[in-house]
């Protein structure tokens, strides 16, 4: 007797829930571990049930399923849903991804469930899966209006407008927002390319800043420079951060 | 274009009646001031204007197909230069050899014709010029006049065309997450599915035979909300606690179709969607002067992002009741606390 595959299902919505139990009664390998309704349960339920196996719908309020796929370390093997959301469909289309566009038939469950098992042995494949998910899903919708982020217990989201600056560190970026400091697994480049060109600037290779909360920009020396924030914090200026800098903020600033 | 003149009857009448009082004053002046008999003068007049007036009926063409809109300058003069030489010539040759023809030989006329050539070529050019301004005035009066139709047409058909973008379009999520509903009651409580399928056909057709019309009556409108709730309540579920308080003098009210729907919508999308918790959403409507007065409400999460302002759905109630009823007053939307209202007023037709 093989191990039993655990899988947990991630829709808001009950009658969607209903579908894929019903389906997952032709398959007794799998054991369903957990039924989620939103995607902060969800979130601590994987954490806890490290399941093999995610049925995951997109649209669901207050995380929606790509958010939650961000905040998992690890993910396991995905099987997306959605009814029509026009960004997630242009993204599974061009991704590695497999999804069910609802309403589906049983022989379209089937297909996607036996697709996942076999991708079961290899968590790499999963991990890169949702990679490629989430970046063309970005790559469909440019401008993030929102980051969600986790420490040890919660989740956070973090609206746009509430962030101040970026900061790299290391694998992570620090987000200086208005409520605090939150520690995300992202690169200073996605950030640069997904945040509102025209409220973000890169002033230096580690920092991002939002463009209306900077007081200042001061020479220090001949080729240095420093912006001084609002509430009088300072951060370095590199060179083709202050082109940028300038650029954007056309002569006002010195 | 059709011909100015010929084209009706009365427009030849007037023209010909303007040619008789031009005959006269030529007959008058040739008795007058040159001393010609009677019977010269008048024979004078009658062959020379005549001709012209003939003539100048044929001008049009040339002024027909040198527009000035279209027409480079140049190609108009030119036009214009070669079919003067060729009228007069045309006019002036004729008038003479008719007048020589009934004249009896060395009468004082002839000399008088002869020597009044140069003063007729004069005159002659005179009168095209005067002629090619009638019909250049006249087609610019036409071009202006069927430009202000074109414009008021154009104008009808932007005013419809916003209309009806303006209205409720079914959202396509609706639909499908509907369909999903439907489908997954097939399996779980088919009765059920059957009572879903025919309240998703009810509210389909409602929406699709209303995008023709541009009003109803209140009460259907409500019939359909009502049923669009029931169907999300099976998604939903008891996360919509719906409550209602119409005043039953309302029903009978003609309102812009389909106008409370996208309301619903964005308290379903907004209020219930983004909540973990049951969200309640009341609807009244009341009679308040000369007004219907109609109040949705729900409560929403604040700390929800994604909600920016009004959204298109509202914006478009707002043109569209801007457009059919021409003032800016009539949708309130309010945000206090967690507890989103919209409230509109709609004139009541005398």
């Amino acid at each position: 007797m093989t191990e039993p595959i655990k899988a947990i299902i991630v829709d808001d919505e009950a009658p969607a829930r209903e579908v894929i139990k019903t389906y997952l009664q032709d398959f007794p390998e799998i054991q369903l571990a957990a039924e989620c309704d939103n995607g902060f349960e969800a979130v601590k339920r994987v954490q806890q049930e490290k399941p093999h196996l995610l049925f995951l719908d997109i649209q669901m309020p207050k995380l929606t399923g790509f958010e939650l796929l961000e905040l998992l370390e690890d993910p396991p093997v995905v099987i997306f849903s959605t009814a029509y959301d026009q960004f997630a469909l242009k993204a599974f289309e061009v991704s590695a991804a497999d999804y069910l566009l609802k309403p589906y038939t049983k022989e379209r469950f089937r297909k996607a469930v036996h697709r996942a098992m076999k991708s079961l042995g290899n968590p790499l494949t999963a991990r890169k899966v949702a990679r490629d998910v989430l970046q063309h899903r970005q790559e469909m919708q440019p401008y993030l209006e929102r980051v969600v982020a986790k420490d040890e217990d919660s989740i956070f989201i973090i609206p746009v407008e509430k962030l101040y600056w970026l900061e790299a560190q290391g694998d992570y970026v620090m987000l200086h927002t208005k409520d605090g400091r939150f520690l995300k697994q992202q690169t200073m480049n996605y950030f640069e390319n997904h945040l509102d060109p025209g409220l973000f600037v890169r002033i230096h290779r580690s920092h991002i800043v939002k463009l209306n909360i900077i007081k200042q920009l001061q020479q220090l020396g001949k080729e240095t420079y420093r912006v001084v924030l609002q509430n009088g914090q300072h951060l370095p200026v590199s060179k083709s951060g202050r082109v940028r800098l300038k650029k954007l903020l056309g002569g006002t600033a010195r | 274009m059709s011909h100015p003149v010929l084209k009706r009857k009365e427009n030849i009448l007037a023209y010909f009646s303007v040619w008789a009082i031009v005959a006269v004053l030529h007959a008058l002046i040739l008795v007058g001031n040159q001393h010609l008999e009677w019977s010269w003068a008048v024979r004078d007049s009658l062959v020379f204007n005549t001709l012209f007036s003939a003539f100048a009926l044929g001008i049009w063409y040339t002024c027909q197909y040198t527009s000035p809109a279209t027409t480079p300058t140049n190609k108009i003069l030119l036009t214009h230069v070669f079919a003067a030489t060729l009228v007069i010539l045309m006019w002036l040759g004729a008038g003479y050899y008719i007048m020589m023809k009934t004249l009896p030989p060395d009468h004082a006329y002839g000399q008088f014709l002869r020597t009044s050539l140069i003063w007729r070529t004069a005159v002659g050019l005179l009168l095209y010029i005067v002629m090619i301004a009638f019909y250049y005035m006249f087609i610019y009066a036409e071009n202006l006049h069927k430009q202000e139709l074109r414009e008021a047409e154009l104008q009808t058909l932007v005013k419809d065309a916003e209309l009806r973008s303006l209205k409720f379009q079914i959202n396509p999520h609706f639909i499908f997450n509907s369909l999903n509903s439907i489908y997954s009651l097939t399996m779980t409580a088919p009765q059920k599915a059957g009572e879903m399928t025919t309240k998703l056909s009810d509210f389909l057709r409602y929406s699709l035979t209303k995008s023709e019309s541009q009003t109803s009556s209140l009460r259907e409108e409500i019939r359909s909300v009502r049923t669009y709730l029931e169907i999300e309540r099976v998604r939903f579920g008891d996360k919509i606690r719906y409550s209602e308080n119409i005043d039953e003098a309302c029903l009978q009210a003609s309102v812009p179709s389909m106008l409370l729907q996208p309301l619903f919508e964005n308290a379903i999308k907004h209020g219930v969607y983004e909540s973990l918790e049951p969200v309640p959403i009341s609807f009244s409507c009341s009679p308040q002067n000369d007004f219907l007065r109609i109040v949705v409400e729900n409560t929403f999460d604040p700390e929800a992002t994604g909600r920016k302002g009004e959204g298109i759905g509202l914006q478009n109630i707002r043109y569209r009741l801007q457009k059919l009823y021409n003032r800016t007053d009539l949708l309130d939307i309010s945000k206090k606390d967690n507890l989103f209202r919209v409230s509109i007023k709609i004139p009541v037709e005398a």
